[in-house]
């Protein structure tokens, strides 16, 4: 019997060993990306992660795949769910890396503790989604990357943005990694302003009654309120403001678009409305062609992604694949690297990452580089505002009011 | 590849002349193109889509930095870039140089990336925004490329720099029949941009006649202002070239723009190497273009119209050559405002480590026993205090 375990053992390791390049010389191999995201944590992010990986790698392997030399490789993708656990996530890690996977790309949950594995077989890890700062650090990871944009920028051009409008904000963040590690950068930008914060607060997450906490932020004198935390907390405090009839403007990073809150909100659309939040731009200068061609493919493909709201009209509300985008471009940058490297050994891809450029979805130039593994800039922060279930950019920023709306409506 | 450019533009401009041997309008050196492909520094490294679209501008002020040894070789190439972008807009500005490493430099509003021969800049600015980058050059290909030369020697009690202009080069000029009053206005717009500060406009002047290519290339160099200070030990007794100020020695001329092309300080005394500190800047022609016998105007001059040709020419040359030197790295605007003062400091020392088998071998070896022991007695201690507590 335990010969039979060490046979079967040794059939698996060899499997495990021709998953990354499997195939005759003849015949094309197989690069795999593995994509590990939190598909039954936060199903719109991994599912948007997914099919943006899927839909670049559909481009490329219908065009031939690679061509490295002389061998001509396809991109498998293989899917891992980290159920938003770190340890999942480092399982997850571990079975990619022994399916031979050239890359992981992930949301970010659990990266403090993959990316180490990772680095031991010289393969990139690319965040797609999590903002975190500590998660990527040129010097400490080489190997991490991120194309998302960073809660340090979202807080500077927050305090950018707020500051000169004088209004006395109160900072909120819930109790989960996303809110703490939020709410360490928000409170760095504004400390060079104190006098701009009424109160700082620390919210339950997942609590769907804070009304008491911002009754409290109410007395404290603010005048907005900056809520970084999930997007059931942003729900939640919209919920509670606006049912006490509190007007306040209210601020968020990304976690503001996603479908959730409005799902949550639903019956009252009018509390949505003037709700603010910060991310990446989804058009360049170029202006929104390459997107909205991206976008269509991406519906063609999968479906529009259905918010699950209407407009007072009664349309549709669809949500733009932002972090769709990410991970599409991610397998496009990752390809020039592998070209640029004349190689498919992760080590040299992994190097190559950050010496090379990609055209991105949006039209913009999306790479890493030496000193920089976040393919977002600070720079490329906007904001947009809701109003009748849809957002546009705001027109009191510079860089946003230069940016046109994306149709989000079917 | 610049040079080729030129003189393929002066064949072309040549052509026609000596087929028709009519009147015609030939171009004047300037603004571009540069003689030489760098200055600016390039590299190898494949190009990035790079954009500073229309609305935005870029003007460049930079300081690289020699760091000098005893005898005046460069052992290291700082830069450090200030480019001050003004409109509206995205802009991704590639800077290619052979780059160690990059950080942004104080009140820089973003920070710069780094590529193999790059340092890369991307972002949005909205009306104004500084981008500034302190970067470590590798010396080698960067050399050939600074202005100046330093050559520094002790012969007992005397210590001797020379400083060289090393921007020279050969360029190809034409010649012709051309108008005196033309020239001379010419000479005078030229000077006037020169004395400004300007970059060079573009200018024809109007030849009769067939245009031919001068027998000898003209030697141009950029003119240099060179500053500098020697600090000694001790005050030294006698300088020739500068004038010595307590421990220092003190000068300042004009390399090129007819003054001699290299220069030599002599100290006597002063106890030992001194630090240096030499600043130069590529300046403008003034002797070069100051009308003869103190007159305010070429008008008034009597030279012949080709005297007066080849000093527009010549001139002209020298002031490109100079606004070439002002853009040691790239700035992404091709018609943006450039200056670069250039730094040769003595370089800091480096001890080097003491030899094996020295005296100072021999102490590490106690340290280390010393380390042993030590540690030895701190366990029985801890020990001890353990079995009594």
């Amino acid at each position: 019997m335990r010969r039979l375990v060490i046979l079967l053992a040794g059939v698996t390791v060899l499997a495990a060993g021709c998953g990354g390049s499997s195939g005759t010389s003849d015949s094309p191999k197989h690069l795999v990306i593995a994509v590990d995201v939190p598909v039954t944590g936060s199903p719109y992010v991994a599912q948007t992660i997914r099919q943006g990986v899927e839909l670049a790698t559909s481009n490329l392997n219908g065009g031939g795949g690679l061509r490295v030399g002389d061998r001509s490789y396809l991109l498998d993708v293989k899917l891992y769910d980290n159920h938003l656990s770190a340890r999942q996530a480092v399982e997850d890690a571990r079975r990619a890396l022994d399916a031979g996977a050239v890359t992981i790309v992930t949301d970010g949950t659990g990266v403090d503790a993959t990316w180490q594995l990772a680095r031991r077989r010289g393969v990139s890890v690319c965040i797609t989604y999590d903002g975190g700062s500590g998660l990527v650090d040129a010097e400490r990871r080489p190997n991490v990357f991120r194309i998302a944009p960073t809660n340090h920028g979202i807080a500077f051009r927050y305090a950018e943005y707020l500051i000169p409008k004088q209004l006395k904000v109160g900072l909120l963040s819930d109790d989960s990694a996303y809110g703490r590690e939020g709410a360490a950068d928000v409170d760095h930008a504004f400390s060079a302003d104190p006098k701009s914060v009424a109160i700082t607060l620390t919210l339950p997450a997942g609590q769907p009654d804070l009304s008491a906490q911002v009754l409290r932020a109410r007395r404290s004198g603010a005048t907005a309120l900056l809520v970084w935390g999930q997007p059931p907390t942003i729900a939640a405090v919209l919920s509670a403001a606006r049912s006490i009839g509190w007007k306040v403007p209210v601020y968020t990073p990304p976690t503001g678009a996603d479908p959730f809150v409005r799902q949550q909100l639903a019956d009252h659309p009018t509390w949505v409305d003037g709700l603010t939040f910060a991310s990446g731009r989804l058009t360049a200068e170029v202006g929104i062609g390459p997107f909205t061609s991206f976008q269509s493919q991406y519906e063609a493909t999968y479906g529009a992604d259905p918010v699950g709201v209407k407009t007072r009209e009664g349309r549709a509300v669809v949500q733009p694949p932002e972090f769709g985008m990410y991970s599409y471009d991610f397998v496009h940058v990752l390809v020039a690297a592998i070209t640029h490297a004349a190689s498919v050994d992760p080590a040299k891809v992994t190097s190559a990452l950050s010496q090379v450029t990609a055209q991105g979805a949006n039209g913009d130039q999306r790479g890493f580089n030496e000193h920089n593994h976040d393919g977002v800039v600070d720079d490329d922060v906007y904001f947009a505002r809701f109003r009748d279930m849809t957002y546009q950019p705001v027109q009191d920023d510079p860089l946003s009011a230069t940016l046109p709306p994306i149709p989000q409506t079917r | 590849m610049r040079r080729a450019l030129a003189a393929t533009a002066l064949a072309a401009a040549l052509a026609p002349a000596v087929a028709h041997a009519d009147t015609q309008q030939v171009l004047l050196p300037g603004p571009t193109p540069y003689p030489t492909p760098s200055p600016p520094l390039a590299t190898t490294a494949p190009t990035v889509g790079a954009t500073l679209t229309f609305r935005i501008r870029a003007s460049s002020e930079q300081r690289v930095t020699a760091g000098v040894a005893d005898d005046g070789s460069v052992v290291a190439v700082r830069a450090l870039q200030k480019l001050r972008l003004t409109g509206t807009g995205d802009y991704l500005i590639v800077v290619q140089a052979p780059v160690l490493d990059v950080r942004a430099a104080a009140g820089s509003q973003s920070q710069p990336g780094q590529r193999r021969g790059q340092i890369l800049w991307a972002g949005f600015a909205s009306r104004r925004r500084l981008l500034s980058a302190q970067a470590t050059l590798r010396p080698g290909p960067v050399l050939p490329f600074l202005p100046l030369r330093l050559r520094a020697s002790r012969d007992g009690d005397r210590y001797m720099l020379t400083l060289a202009n090393a921007t020279t080069t050969s360029e190809v000029a034409f010649h012709g029949a051309a108008s005196r009053a033309e020239l001379a206005s010419l000479l005078d717009r030229t000077r006037r941009e020169s004395l400004a500060g300007r970059r060079l406009t573009p200018v024809y002047a109007t030849i009769a006649g067939p245009v031919s290519q001068r027998p000898q290339k003209p030697r141009i160099a950029a003119p240099l202002r060179v500053t500098g200070e020697l600090r000694f030990p001790r005050a030294p007794s006698a300088a020739a070239g500068g004038v010595v100020d307590g421990h220092s020695v003190r000068f300042s001329f004009v390399l090129g723009d007819e003054q001699p092309l290299a220069r030599r300080v002599e100290v006597t005394g002063g106890g030992g190497a001194p630090r240096l500190h030499v600043e130069a800047r590529p300046a403008a022609v003034v002797r070069g273009l100051r009308p003869p016998a103190g007159a305010a105007s070429w008008r008034s001059t009597r030279l012949p119209p080709a005297a007066l040709l080849r000093t527009l020419i010549d001139t002209r040359m020298q002031l490109v050559r100079s606004d070439q030197y002002q853009a040691f790295l790239a700035n992404p605007d091709p018609v943006g405002r450039n200056r670069t003062s250039y730094v040769y400091e003595t370089a800091a020392v480096r001890h080097r480590a003491p030899l094996a088998g020295s005296s100072g071998g021999g102490s590490g070896t106690l340290v280390i026993l010393l380390a042993i022991v030590g540690a030895i007695v701190a366990a029985g201690a801890g020990l001890i205090a353990w079995a009594h507590s």
